[in-house]
């Protein structure tokens, strides 16, 4: 006898919960205490879980049919959702095969002079160009330079879109405040929800021989904070300013381009150098969906136990991480210093 | 040129809340600031300005801070709403304007100064100053000579390709002006344009100021909470107080004439000597001896040096060549005592 019994008979549900309350599918624990011969004892006072409710009355769903709905719900959504979200993506595909191929292709005398040239443009630092050349040459002396060229490039697409698409949503935020209400909580939960549940849906959606698989990933991981300091730093923009500029009858379009951006690029800038940080995170753990880089080495690490090949794409990653790091910070101060320029 | 004023201000008011038309009503009915916020919680902040201000004069509104001074100047040029009035430059109303026409106006007929200068920190001293025309899409050449040429003019040779960062508040506020001038308007609003330098600056800029004004004519709207700055800049001052005109007219009329106790109060603790001219104490032209000439400008403070405080002596006033009347030094010692406040004096 259920602990709910007397429950649903007070409230006279009897009828709707049917007779065949025991022809329920068991529960594994159930099954399993029965075939080892003791009876379950049910609790003094069980909570009202929805498993312990259908002991009493079968017309209440389990637990598992939630799980079991949500799935269901999920791939009845999925061919119209693909129909809709693989043609939008697919450029996504070829911009990452495309990175991908020409970091490779390229050969490392070319490739490294233009990193390196790259990082000096960035942020016009003598030293954090020598640290730049000097880590390149690192990886490559222990032949991780192709696997990091592959992180590389799957990061600088990443970025790139997170960037090109983030900055207008920050902005588009910054001038309605509705907007940003309803934004907000997405930013929250796209920052919070643990990066693999990411990929479960995503790997429904899309096949797993797609790069576009883990573009999408890093792409909705690594855009929050680009958005987030975007909407912050036009906000803070000197409302002084802001009013002298309408005062001396400026379009909003003039504003925007002439005052409001201009002002509010450390913080944009600042945005950036996560978003950066960020598709780097999610770039290892997107190996598990082939991802190809520093991270399948991780990966093959800890599959096979290889504690060295672990390690050293580890200590590759961090590498990476840290001139990617520097770059954008050195580049962030230098925007930074025109304002306060003694 | 028949005084038609330049700007004009009828019935404004203004207050601050989301239901602000509805509770007008209760205003133009006398309800006063405190209960305004106490029974409808909207805060008041104009009612009922009436100001003209003529062209090629300077209009200074004085007021402590919370009297609304702020909110008035930004009405001039829209930034802040109205909730009634008219506001009327050039005889157009700006409150019938459309948005486009509204920049227009800006662009082209008012230029604004601001307490905290508001300069552009990511541009250059010149580009700032060539903002006005660099809105307005002119081309490159006329922005640089223009802004050049008005840079220049308020001291800043030199420092034309410095950020504002790299200049001291004085000058950054030389560029703020610099960027006025250089907007070529008719109107120039001045939003406590001074009130954030220290004592020696703020005169020169005053000075700079009253030069500025002498070559170019301008009709000048200057904010200020110091009745000193007021004096010495007024052709016409107007004072405020909880957003009501309390007094306005000629300055040395007000001084010599406060018409309320809270003016009264104001005028109290100032210099006189320096403040009140020749003008404001002199009597008709009667005698014959005098012991020397002084101009109708000249200030009490220059004439109490030059008789060596002696309250015997009569000078004969002069404007220009013509006499125009004569001065007792007995009078002037007169009017450097303020007129005993009301209350004062009923004790």
């Amino acid at each position: 006898m259920a602990f709910y019994d007397g429950v649903f008979k007070a409230l006279g549900l009897s009828d709707w919960c049917g007779a065949e309350a025991s022809s329920a599918p068991m529960s594994m624990a159930d099954l399993l205490a029965q075939s080892s011969g003791e009876e379950t004892k049910g609790e003094f006072f069980p909570f009202p879980s929805l498993d312990n409710l259908n002991e009493s009355c079968s017309g209440i769903i389990q637990s598992r049919d939630v799980t079991k709905g949500i799935e269901e719900g999920f791939l009845a959504a999925k061919p119209v959702l693909k129909s809709i979200l693989d043609p939008i993506t697919q450029p996504l595909s070829w911009l990452l095969d495309g990175a991908l191929w020409t970091f490779a292709e390229t050969p490392w005398f070319i490739m490294v002079p233009i990193l390196v040239a790259i990082s000096w443009y960035a942020s016009r630092s003598v030293g954090v160009t020598i640290f730049v050349a000097f880590s390149i040459f690192l990886l490559g002396l222990v032949d991780h330079y192709d696997v990091a060229m592959q992180t590389l490039s799957i990061i600088f697409v990443c970025t790139g879109i997170s960037v090109m698409l983030g900055v207008p949503i920050g902005i588009a935020m910054s001038k309605s405040d509705r907007l940003q209400r309803s934004v907000v909580p997405v930013l929250d939960l796209l920052q919070t929800l643990p990066t693999f549940v990411y990929l479960i849906p995503l790997i429904f959606l899309f096949s797993v021989t797609e790069s576009k698989l883990y573009g999408i990933a890093i792409i909705l991981y690594a855009i929050v904070p680009v958005v987030r300091l975007t909407d912050l730093g036009i906000r803070l923009v000197d409302q002084d300013v802001i009013e002298a500029a309408n005062a001396f009858g400026m379009n909003s379009r003039q504003k925007l381009m002439g005052v409001e951006l201009p002002l509010a690029l450390p913080n944009i800038m600042a945005g950036i150098n996560q978003t950066i940080m960020m598709s780097l995170a999610m770039v290892v753990i997107a190996s598990l969906v082939s991802a190809p880089g520093l991270g399948v080495n991780v990966l093959r690490g800890i599959r096979n136990l290889e504690l060295g090949v672990g390690i050293v794409a580890g200590i590759g990653i961090v590498l990476l991480a840290v001139i990617l790091d520097r770059v954008s910070k050195a580049a962030l101060t230098r925007v930074d210093m025109t304002r306060v320029k003694h | 040129m028949a005084n038609e004023p330049k700007v004009r201000l009828r019935g404004l008011f203004k207050i601050f809340g989301p239901k602000d038309k509805e509770v007008l009503q209760h205003v133009k009915e006398g309800m006063g600031k405190e209960d305004l916020l106490e029974q409808h919680q909207h805060v008041l902040g104009l009612q009922d300005i009436n100001v003209d201000m003529q062209a090629g004069e300077i209009t200074v509104v004085m007021g402590l801070s919370g009297s609304g001074k702020s909110t008035l100047i930004r009405h001039l040029n829209r930034l802040i709403e109205p909730t009634a009035g008219e506001i009327l430059v050039d005889g157009v109303d700006v409150m019938k304007l459309s948005e486009t026409e509204l920049r227009e106006v800006r662009q082209t007929k008012m230029s604004m100064v601001f307490q905290k200068f508001a300069l552009l920190p990511h541009r250059t001293v010149q580009q700032n100053a060539a903002m006005a025309l660099k809105v307005r899409g002119s081309d490159e050449e006329t922005q640089n000579t223009e802004a050049r040429k008005w840079l220049a003019r308020v001291g800043l040779q030199g420092y034309e390709d410095r950020y504002p960062a790299q200049l001291s508040g004085g000058m950054q506020q030389r560029v703020g002006i610099a960027r006025a001038l250089t907007a070529n308007t008719d109107i120039m609003l001045m939003d406590e344009a001074f009130s954030a330098l220290d004592p020696l600056i703020r005169t020169d800029m005053q000075n700079l100021l009253l030069e500025l004004q002498d070559e170019l004519q301008k009709t000048i709207v200057f904010i200020t909470h110091d009745l000193d700055e007021a004096l010495k800049l007024a052709d016409h001052l107007v004072i405020l107080k909880d957003g009501a005109v309390v007094q306005q007219g000629e300055p040395q009329g007000i001084l010599m004439n406060p018409c309320d106790p809270y003016i009264e109060d104001f005028v109290s603790d100032i210099n006189r000597a320096r403040v009140l001219r020749v003008k404001s104490v002199m009597a008709p032209l009667k005698g014959t001896e005098f012991a020397g000439d002084v101009d109708i400008g000249d200030n009490l403070e220059s004439l109490i040096a030059r008789s060596e405080g002696d309250t015997t002596l009569h000078y004969r006033v002069m404007e220009g060549d013509t006499p125009v009347g004569e001065l007792h030094m007995r009078d002037l010692v007169k009017a450097l005592v303020p007129r005993l406040s009301s209350t004062e004096a009923a004790e």
